[in-house]
């Protein structure tokens, strides 16, 4: 069985990559200038506090001392303690992580539901009207900002329209006791979507348009193979032939240019968390920065790095799972 | 004419309008094949086998457009249309006659199931991210009206007739793990196993090596035979004709300019393209050890040459092979009339008394051939 078999092996690879995020945070992190000490204390603090804050955070061991009992640390699942929440960083990302994921996820899902019926319709109408448009549709997707999206949607949606609210995200299993104006598990999944879809569209429009692209050049190509037109020539209707002969084997390009949008909507979802005022992991990103709490910032960025890395093993289990030749490791 | 043909095909023409010009790929060519028949399709490259070939399954893709002609098989119009009008150089407007199947019948009574195609590359042939097996099941599924798992055996019975060893293994395997001539075995197992009445096979040896390509031609004669499948065998290799067919069409810038038995062909030659694809290739039958390649090469199909097309590179060009487009006509032969099923020996080239244009009066040609003008040598085939 060639794919569990690389599936297996593509996670054991993924740990020396971890270390290496790890290692570079941490030294990076420490490179930042300004005093986390400093912060908490004010501007002129006891010499006998500033021992006592350091030497309760470890901050008065050599660097690599700290460096090598903080990889210790991750190992058993402790991120550090937060200086400016007091509470574990592992419990702050918990708290926040999920509603990042829900609404990468979502951007995503939204992207993949369009572009790939739009993609593929554009390359069997390749020149024709549909084609145009949707080619100018993509193109503009790629080059405008997600944050500007976003913007304008909550002009037009929330204070034009007054449809939808500008701020604020929560999952749609939230107790309804903590969500306002929510009698049933039902009003929170309403409330909850109705929060999504214009972050999601800001996020995911980026994602559509250049999945979009990808999809048709790629089908466009596979479309004229031989084996596209065996396919024809042995009677396969025209929707066989579209949307398996040709589209499996096209969907290679396409996986990868996902892969790469993952690393683009993580660094989207900061900004789309910052203009929609989502606390999801991007915000408390920032938040952590500003406030240089550093074992926080780098628990989040070593988190975002393994989300990325995760996503990359999907990726690369997908492309093994289409094609034969990946997973038997003959390319 | 002993029995009705299986495939009729007559005036042939498909063009491919494109920016540089009308492409005339196949233009108004004529033949037959009988149930049970392996004709050859002969020609160089660019001669128009393929667009043929792929005309009369109807598979011509935009900017190609089958223009006019007469498609039948087994009673059925697959291509025929009332009068066709139109500017030069514009698709004409094409007006489908009744009995002509839709593009819907075309797909569910024809394709896979009626006729069946081998392509050229048989690493091209077959989709890289499906297992073997589930390709031959489809198509058998879909063609034979079987189930699932009738499909299946029907498949791995299939791949053990054109001898893939452990088919049941080489069922559940992908492509890449095969090699050429087992993939191109493949492809034959896939036209068999749907049990067409014919199947036209693209040039499938020409990828593969001689060895290989021998033991191919062996594998089709020898179930040819058993399953008595009528076959369009299109080659430029006239070693493979005179291997493996019975009839045979040569082809020159998209006209079928001779057509004979294959015996006939070899030694009653009536066409001098014909014998100069002859001289180009080694015959143990004939002493000299030099091969002669035909001279010159093959003009544009977009501009085709005035007259007989193939008067910038015939030996026997005269003034009047540029004049007189001579069309594919019955040749007298001393012997006989035709051979034992009464099928004629028909060539277009007024060097013969059928034509009688004023050929043994004419001046004599300067060209590629005649030594007027030299261009560079080219010769088909060369692996
Ligand atoms: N899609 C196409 N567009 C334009 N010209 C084409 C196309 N396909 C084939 N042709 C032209 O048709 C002629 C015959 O081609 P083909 O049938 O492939 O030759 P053969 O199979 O005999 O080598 C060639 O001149 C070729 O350039
Ligand atoms: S018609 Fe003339 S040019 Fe054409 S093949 Fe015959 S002799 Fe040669
Ligand atoms: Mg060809």
């Amino acid at each position: 069985m060639g794919l569990l078999r690389y599936t297996v092996w593509r996670c054991l690879q993924a740990i020396p990559v971890l270390v290496g995020i790890l290692t570079i945070t941490f030294f990076l992190t420490n490179a930042i200038p300004g005093d986390p000490v400093s912060i908490m204390l004010g501007p002129t603090p006891s010499a006998e506090m500033v021992e006592q804050i350091q030497a309760r955070y470890g901050l008065d061991r050599p660097l690599h001392e700290r460096y090598f009992s903080y990889l210790a640390g991750v190992a058993q699942g402790d991120l550090g303690h937060s200086i400016y929440y007091d509470v574990p960083v592992l419990t702050k990302i918990i708290e926040r992580l999920p509603v990042t994921a829900y609404l990468v996820f979502s951007a995503f899902g939204f992207a993949l539901l369009t572009a790939i019926p739009l993609g593929v319709i554009s390359a069997k109408r390749r020149n024709e009207p549909v084609d145009h448009v949707s080619r100018i549709v993509a193109l503009i997707g790629v080059s405008t900002p997600s944050f500007w999206i976003g913007l304008l949607l909550i002009i037009v949606f929330s204070f034009q329209l007054g449809l939808l609210p500008a701020t604020g995200l929560f999952l749609p299993w939230a107790d309804p006791a903590n969500v306002r104006g929510a009698a049933t598990q039902f009003d929170v999944v309403v409330e909850s979507f109705k929060r999504l879809l214009m972050p999601m569209v800001a996020l995911g429009t980026l994602q559509m348009a250049s999945i979009t692209r990808i999809e048709r050049s790629s089908m466009v190509d596979s479309l004229q193979n031989e084996y596209v037109k065996l396919a024809r020539a042995y009677g396969v209707d025209e929707r066989g032939v579209i949307w398996k002969h040709a589209f499996k084997p096209a969907q290679l390009p396409v996986i990868t240019i996902v892969g790469l949008g993952l690393s683009t909507a993580l660094g989207g979802a900061v900004l789309i968390e910052t203009v929609f005022e989502i606390n999801g992991m991007g915000r408390l990103i920032i938040q952590a920065i500003n406030n240089q709490d550093y074992p926080l910032v780098m628990g989040t960025t070593f988190m975002l790095g393994a989300l990325y890395l995760v996503g990359v093993i999907i990726t690369d289990i997908s492309y093994a799972y289409i094609d034969p030749r990946v997973s038997y490791g003959e390319k | 004419m002993s029995e009705e043909p299986l495939l009729k095909v007559e005036n042939l023409k498909t063009q491919f309008f494109t920016e540089d010009g009308t492409v005339r790929a196949v233009d108004g060519i004529s033949f037959e094949v009988y149930e049970g028949e392996l004709v050859g399709l002969v020609g160089e490259s660019g001669a128009g086998k393929s667009v043929a070939a792929l005309s009369v399954m109807r598979l011509i893709d935009s900017p190609g457009v089958i223009v006019d002609g007469e498609v039948t098989f087994k009673g059925k119009t697959l291509v025929g249309y009332e009068e066709t009008t139109g500017e030069p150089g514009e698709p004409p407007e094409l007006v489908e006659r009744e009995e002509m199947l839709t593009e819907e019948e075309m797909r569910t009574q024809i394709r896979g199931r009626e006729i069946a195609i081998i392509f050229q590359d048989p690493m091209e042939s077959l989709n890289p991210v499906f297992t073997v097996g589930s390709q031959l099941r489809e198509f058998i599924e879909l063609n034979r009206d079987l189930s699932g798992t009738e499909a299946r055996a029907e498949a791995v019975q299939m791949l053990r007739e054109v001898g893939i060893p452990e088919p049941e293994k080489r069922y559940e395997q992908y492509p890449h793990q095969f090699s050429g001539g087992m993939r191109q075995r493949v492809l034959i197992a896939m036209a068999l196993a749907c049990e067409p009445s014919l199947i036209i096979a693209d040039e499938p040896t020409t990828a593969l090596d001689v060895t290989v390509e021998g033991q191919i031609l062996d594998l089709v004669e020898e179930l040819q035979r058993k399953y008595d499948t009528a076959f369009v065998w299109v080659t430029h290799d006239m070693g493979v004709v005179a291997e493996i067919c019975d009839r045979v069409n040569v082809m020159y810038l998209g006209e079928v300019i001779e057509q004979a038995n294959v015996e006939e062909l070899f030694y009653d030659t009536k066409h001098p393209y014909t014998e100069a694809l002859l001289a180009s290739m080694p015959r143990p039958d004939r002493t000299t050890g030099e091969l002669n390649p035909i001279r010159g090469v093959m003009p544009e199909a977009i501009n085709p040459p005035s007259g007989c097309r193939f008067h910038s590179r015939c030996p026997d060009a005269r003034e009047v092979c540029r004049r007189v487009h001579p069309d594919l006509r019955a040749i007298e032969n001393g012997d006989h009339d035709g051979d034992e099923n009464g099928r004629v020996h028909r060539a277009a080239c007024v060097k013969h008394d059928a034509f009688d244009v004023g050929y043994p009066e004419s001046e004599p040609l300067e060209n590629e051939a005649t030594g007027g003008f030299e261009v560079g040598l080219t010769q088909e085939g060369s692996r």
